[in-house]
């Protein structure tokens, strides 16, 4: 499969900072790729870095096989991008903003009118006519969208773009990122998690500069369900919860609403072996014990731990 | 290339759209109208205003080059000082306020950018002043009964290759400056630096610090040569763009 974006050994550093330290990434052409990460991550330094705002310390930066160093105007004319805050001309209205994007791709005539008619109405601002200047925070990421979209590229790098949009906004937004699945590859970065578990294929957790996973979300979520093991048990759920917490290869020990137990596990051989020997000590009886499900949310405060900012 | 044409087309846009219509353009309205009738009219302001105070002098009666001398002493002062003051955020403003980036993710080259905005701003300046020349010459005509134009359009001309330079100059600094008053500053810095060289006989004669006072002489009806200072100042001009636009590509945004 051949890669739409593919990062290796990127360090960024401003001052005695490392925003970035070794990032290794790749992203498959055609995925709607989530890039996670808590505030001050590095999310918005890699994007940088990917659209050529930036230049890396060290390591290189490939998009749509090219270079981003060398990257000509070519590349820019297939990659679509929308910072975290744009700015946009003020004495400018959406159709108008929207056309002279457009015109930087070289797109004119009628093929840019449809062009312009389309996202206008994708963004909610058909007959919009207020100067950009007026425009609420909201309409401006809408329209930041639109206007990445204007030449229909083969690569959508988007940072936060969701952030700024109410539950109707947002949930128009990653509709429309999901409906590019296979035709546009998408790259967006957040820290809104439903956002990401809601249409991401494929996910990176950035934490303090460095990428912590990468994976299919399934894949992820899989391997850190892997260390949680659900028990229920007859009676003396109590009892037994207070023993866990004792043993050597328990992490965290949380109760389930029906009454059940959480085990957060550090060595699940251990636990198979010692949970069943512990509740047969103590004359409880087991009614089940399996591994216990996980969201997004847990494997990414696992990821990113305590000392996220 | 068609990305740079939709550049241009924006900043031409944006004059027009903007604050900027009304500044220069309107600057060169009021001293076009008010120089000649200011000029006309002084030696009888100051005859009212002074009355006997002014004993046997004697003022000598207006004639057209002082109305010419009016236009460049204003374009000398104010107007080059509210050009170097506007365009403090050529690039800059576009930075601050995230529209660069929107622009050069996209098939725009960042010496393009540059480029782009300082050729439509020198354009934009000579098409103001050559307006605010005719219209000079116009009222001068209507208000003493002989206006050649001659010494007006080449106090002017050479005034203006001036102007070109303070563009090419405001470009580089606003590259080089985040803060558009901090680029101002330097580039009033410049402005006197440059009238203090033309002291320097080889400097005022061969460089475009010979412009700071030449426009005026020339007004003022002598005959100067400043074809090396225009030459100068046309190549200085562009060196600056040139080193403005390598600068600001070689740069983070």
């Amino acid at each position: 499969m051949s890669h739409a974006i593919e990062i290796r050994g990127l360090t960024k550093v401003y001052g005695a900072k490392h925003a970035l330290r070794r990032v290794d990434l790749t992203v498959p052409e055609g995925s709607v790729f989530g890039f996670l990460g808590p505030n001050g991550a590095g999310k918005t330094t890699t994007l940088r870095m990917l659209t050529g705002l930036g230049r890396p310390t060290s390591g290189t930066v490939r998009v749509l096989g090219h270079d981003v160093a060398m990257a000509d105007n070519a590349v820019r004319a297939s990659i679509g991008y929308l910072p975290d805050v744009p700015g946009f001309y003020e004495w400018m209205t959406a159709p108008e903003f929207l056309r002279f994007a457009g015109g930087l791709f070289g797109l004119r005539g009628r093929t840019l009118d449809d062009r312009v008619t389309v996202l206008l109405d994708l963004a909610g601002l058909t007959g919009v006519r207020t100067r950009l200047g007026g425009f609420s925070r909201g309409m401006k990421q809408r329209l930041g969208v639109a206007q990445a979209l204007v030449n229909a590229p083969r690569l959508l790098m988007l940072d936060e773009p969701t952030s700024a949009l109410d539950p109707m906004g947002r949930k128009d937004v990653l509709d429309m990122l999901a409906s590019l699945r296979g035709r546009t590859t998408v790259f967006f970065s957040t820290h809104i998690l439903s956002d990401v578990e809601r249409i991401c294929d494929t996910v990176a957790v950035l934490d303090r500069g460095r990428v912590v996973a990468q994976a299919p979300i399934e894949e992820l979520k899989a391997r850190h369900s892997s260390r949680k093991v659900v028990i229920e048990v007859a009676s003396g759920a109590d009892e037994l919860a207070a023993a866990l917490v004792g043993e050597p290869w328990v992490s965290a020990t949380t109760r389930t609403p029906e009454g059940g137990i959480e085990v957060t596990v550090r060595d699940m051989e251990a636990a198979e072996r010692a949970v069943p020997a512990l509740i047969a000590a103590r004359g409880l009886g087991l009614h089940r014990m399996e591994a216990g499900e996980v969201g997004l949310e847990e494997v990414f405060v696992e990821l990113v731990g305590g000392g996220s900012q | 290339m068609r990305g740079f044409a939709a550049f241009v087309r924006k900043e031409i846009t944006e004059i027009v759209r903007t604050w900027r219509i009304l500044v220069l353009p309107g600057m060169a309205l009021l001293f076009a109208l008010t120089g000649p009738a200011l000029a006309k009219y002084t030696p009888e302001i100051l005859r009212a205003v002074a009355g006997d105070q002014l004993g046997n002098l004697k003022l000598l009666p207006p004639t057209y080059l002082d109305a010419y001398g009016q236009w460049i002493k204003n374009l000398s002062q104010i107007v080059l000082f509210a050009l170097v003051i506007i365009y403090g955020g050529l690039v800059s403003s576009e930075r601050k306020s995230g529209t660069a980036i929107l622009v050069l993710t996209k098939p725009v080259s960042r010496s393009a950018f540059v480029i782009a905005k300082a050729v439509v701003h020198m354009a934009f300046v000579a098409l103001t002043i050559a307006v605010g020349t005719a219209l000079t010459w116009g009222m001068t005509a209507a208000m003493f009964p002989s206006a050649p134009g001659s010494a007006l359009w080449k106090s002017t001309g050479a005034w203006l290759a001036f102007a070109v330079l303070f563009v090419g100059i405001m470009a580089l600094l606003s590259v080089l400056v985040p803060s558009q008053a901090g680029a101002a500053g330097i580039g009033l810095g410049v402005y006197v630096v440059l009238g203090l060289a033309s002291l320097w006989k080889p400097l005022g004669t061969y460089s475009p610090a010979g412009l700071s006072g030449a426009p005026a002489s020339i007004a003022a009806g002598h005959d100067v040569a400043v074809l090396w200072p225009i030459l100068s100042a046309i190549a200085l001009a562009a060196v600056c763009v040139g080193a403005a636009a390598a600068l600001f590509r070689r740069g983070e945004l």
